[in-house]
C-alpha cells in the first residue's frame, strides 16, 4: 500500500540528467517553475513543454512512470479546472445555459491551469527521480551553507534529512510487521467508523516510537563509533564540480525562459 | 615490554547511570582486567546481562569505566581529547546492522567514516573500494542497504568501520540477529579480517560453535570474567559453563555420549571435522558413511 507511492522516489540511471550537478538541478527547476507562471499565450507554455518534454526523454525514464506521477493530482486538476471554466466571465460567449456561462476566457484560464499545475509537478518529480536522495540533501547542504552566517547550522539539518530518508523503508516494514502481529492477535484495522479506525492505529503507533527512539539511540553509539562529530572537518566522497554538460543545460534553461518572455512580447496573450 | 598490547582493561568497573534519587543500578561489569593483543582473535562468550556488550562500548570511550581505565594503544579512554584517536584505533559494530547504516547508498555508506576523518577525495574512494572489496560486497555498492538481506547489511556495517582502518574491532553478537546464512558469512569476513588484514578481532557470541573458533576464549557472568584460555582449556569446564547458563559444543555433548557407551574417543572434541577424523579413525571410512 504505502509501497506504491512514486512521488520523492529515485530511479538511479547514468542518463545526462542524472549526472547534472544536483545544485543545478534545483535552482533550474526552480526556475523554472516560477517562469511556467509568466506564460502568457500557447506559444511561451508550448515552448516550456517542449523543454519539458525533453528532458524527460533525456532521463530514459518510462513515460508510463511519468504518466503515474500525475495520476495523483488528477482530481485537483479537474476541479480547479472546472471552478475556472464555471466562474470565469471574461471573453466572448461560448455557451449559455441558465446561469451557467461559459467563455473562452475560462476555457483558456483552466487549460493553463492544467497545463501549469502538470508542468509543476512533472518538473518536481523529474528532480527526485533522477537525485538520489543523499545527493539531494548534500546539494541542499551546499546551496544554503551562506545561512552559516544567521547560525543555521546547515549541516545538520542536511544530516536529519539522510537519516530521515534512510529510514523509511526500514520503518514501513516495522509498521507491516507490527500490524501483522496485531493482527494475528485479533486486532481489527478495516472495519467500523473513522473514530474507531483512528483508535486501531494506537497499538500500531506506540510500538513503532518506542522502537524509532531505540533505533535512535543506537545509531547514535554507531555514528560516534565512526567519529562523527558533526560538520567540521568533513569531507566528501562526492565533489560536486560543474561540468560542460552543466553549463550547457544552465545556457538552454536560461534561453528558454528568455524566450517566453520575447514570445509574450510578439504574440497575443490570451490569458 | 607488552609492546603488542593494543587494549588492556585494568580493574574496569562500570554503572549505569540513574535518575537522581532512584536506586543505583547494580554493577554492569565489576573488577575487569583483560589484555587484549595486537592480531588477536577473542571470541567473548556470556549470557544476557553479564555485562559484555558494555565491555565493548568501554572499549572505545563510548562508556567511560566508572573505576578503573582503558587504555587503548597507550591512550586513556577518559581523556576526551583523545576519544576522536582512540575510536580511530578502535571500531565496533553493533548487532542490528538496520541501526548502524546512516546514508541511503551502500558505497555513500561506508564513506560516513572516512568523511569524518575529513581525508582527500581520493582517499576515501580508495577506502571505500578497498573496504567493500574486503567484505565481498564491492558488486553491490550502489545498491539500497535496504534491499539487502540481513547477512550483507550487516557485512555493509563491518566495511563502514574498516574503512577508517582501525587496528581492533569489537563485534557486539554481530549474528544474533542474522539467518544461519548471513551467520556464515559474517563469521566468514571476520575471520578474514584477522587472518588476512591482521586486524585484532573481538567479538561477543552465545553461538557455541562460534566461540571454539577464537584463539582465546573469555567467559564473562555476573558482571566479571569467569575464566578465559584457549577453546579447549575453557570447555574443559563443560559442567561449570553449564551452570551459568551457558552451553558446550554440540559435538562434546556426542563425544561424551560415546564414551559413556563404551567408545574409546577423547571427550575434548570443539570442532565437527576433528570429531569426523577422530570418529574414522576408529571406526573406518565406511562403517561413518553407512
Amino acid at each position: 500500500m504505502i509501497k506504491d507511492i512514486t512521488i520523492g522516489q529515485y530511479f538511479p540511471g547514468n542518463s545526462v540528467i542524472h549526472r547534472l550537478d544536483p545544485r543545478l538541478k534545483i535552482v533550474l527547476i526552480f526556475a523554472y517553475i516560477v517562469a511556467i507562471f509568466f506564460c502568457k499565450n500557447f506559444q511561451s507554455i508550448g515552448l516550456m513543454l517542449l523543454l519539458l518534454f525533453v528532458t524527460v526523454l533525456l532521463s530514459r525514464i518510462s513515460l508510463k512512470l511519468i504518466g503515474k506521477s500525475l495520476k495523483p493530482i488528477l482530481i485537483i486538476i479537474l476541479i480547479t479546472s472546472l471552478l475556472q471554466i464555471i466562474y470565469n466571465k471574461n471573453g466572448e460567449v461560448l455557451l449559455e445555459y441558465w446561469k451557467i456561462k461559459i467563455t473562452t476566457g475560462g476555457v483558456y484560464t483552466a487549460v493553463f491551469t492544467t497545463i501549469r499545475i502538470a508542468a509543476l509537478v512533472l518538473a518536481s518529480s523529474m528532480l527526485t527521480y533522477t537525485t538520489s536522495p543523499t545527493m539531494l540533501t548534500d546539494a541542499i547542504e551546499r546551496l544554503f551553507s551562506p545561512l552559516k552566517i544567521f547560525n543555521i547550522n546547515v549541516h545538520s539539518i542536511a544530516m536529519m534529512m539522510t537519516i530521515a530518508l534512510r529510514f523509511i523503508p526500514t520503518l514501513i516494514e516495522e509498521v507491516d510487521k507490527i500490524m501483522s502481529a496485531q493482527k494475528s492477535r485479533g486486532a481489527d484495522f478495516e472495519s467500523g467508523n473513522l473514530a474507531k479506525r483512528g483508535k486501531a492505529l494506537i497499538p500500531i503507533f506506540i510500538p513503532l516510537f518506542i522502537n524509532s527512539f531505540r533505533r535512535a539511540y543506537e545509531l547514535a553509539f554507531a555514528m560516534e563509533c565512526r567519529c562523527y562529530r558533526g560538520g567540521e572537518g568533513r569531507t566528501r566522497l562526492r565533489q560536486m564540480k560543474m561540468a560542460l554538460r552543466d553549463y550547457l543545460a544552465f545556457l538552454i534553461t536560461t534561453a528558454s525562459i528568455a524566450g517566453i518572455f520575447v514570445l509574450n512580447h510578439f504574440f497575443a496573450a490570451v490569458i | 615490554m607488552n609492546n603488542d598490547l593494543l587494549v588492556q582493561f585494568k580493574n574496569v568497573s562500570f554503572r549505569y547511570e540513574n535518575e537522581e534519587g532512584e536506586e543505583q543500578n547494580p554493577l554492569a561489569v565489576k573488577n575487569v582486567n583483560l589484555d587484549i593483543r595486537q592480531g588477536e582473535c577473542i571470541a567473548i562468550l556470556g549470557h544476557n546481562g553479564s555485562g559484555k556488550s558494555t565491555l565493548a562500548k568501554l572499549s572505545n570511550s563510548i562508556l567511560i569505566p566508572t573505576e578503573g581505565s582503558v587504555i587503548v594503544d597507550s591512550m586513556d579512554t577518559s581523556d576526551e581529547e583523545k576519544s576522536y584517536e582512540i575510536r580511530k584505533t578502535v571500531g565496533v559494530v553493533f548487532q542490528n546492522p538496520d541501526n548502524q547504516i546512516v546514508s541511503s547508498i551502500v558505497e555513500e555508506d561506508v564513506a560516513f567514516g572516512p568523511e569524518n576523518l575529513g581525508l582527500p577525495r581520493e582517499e576515501i574512494r580508495k577506502r571505500v573500494d578497498d573496504s567493500l572489496k574486503a567484505v565481498g560486497m564491492y558488486e553491490h555498492r550502489l545498491a539500497e542497504p535496504h534491499k539487502l538481506s540481513g547477512g550483507q547489511k550487516q557485512r555493509v556495517a563491518i566495511a563502514g568501520i574498516i574503512a577508517m582502518l582501525p587496528k581492533c574491532i569489537f563485534f557486539d553478537e554481530p549474528t544474533a540477529m542474522l539467518d544461519p546464512q548471513g551467520r556464515k558469512e559474517v563469521m566468514k569476513t571476520i575471520f578474514k579480517l584477522n587472518r588476512e588484514y591482521n586486524i585484532t578481532v573481538v567479538y561477543i557470541t552465545h553461538f557455541m560453535e562460534e566461540a571454539v573458533l577464537a584463539d582465546r576464549v573469555v567467559v564473562m557472568d555476573n558482571a566479571g570474567i569467569l575464566m578465559q584460555g584457549t577453546p579447549k582449556e575453557v570447555f574443559s569446564h563443560g559442567e561449570r559453563l553449564v551452570e551459568i547458563g551457558l552451553d558446550v559444543p554440540q559435538v562434546m555433548y556426542l563425544s561424551k555420549a560415546l564414551k559413556q557407551n563404551g567408545v574409546n574417543i577423547d571427550t575434548d572434541i570443539l570442532y565437527e571435522d576433528e570429531f569426523t577424523d577422530k570418529f574414522t579413525a576408529l571406526f573406518g571410512e565406511k562403517n561413518v558413511t553407512d
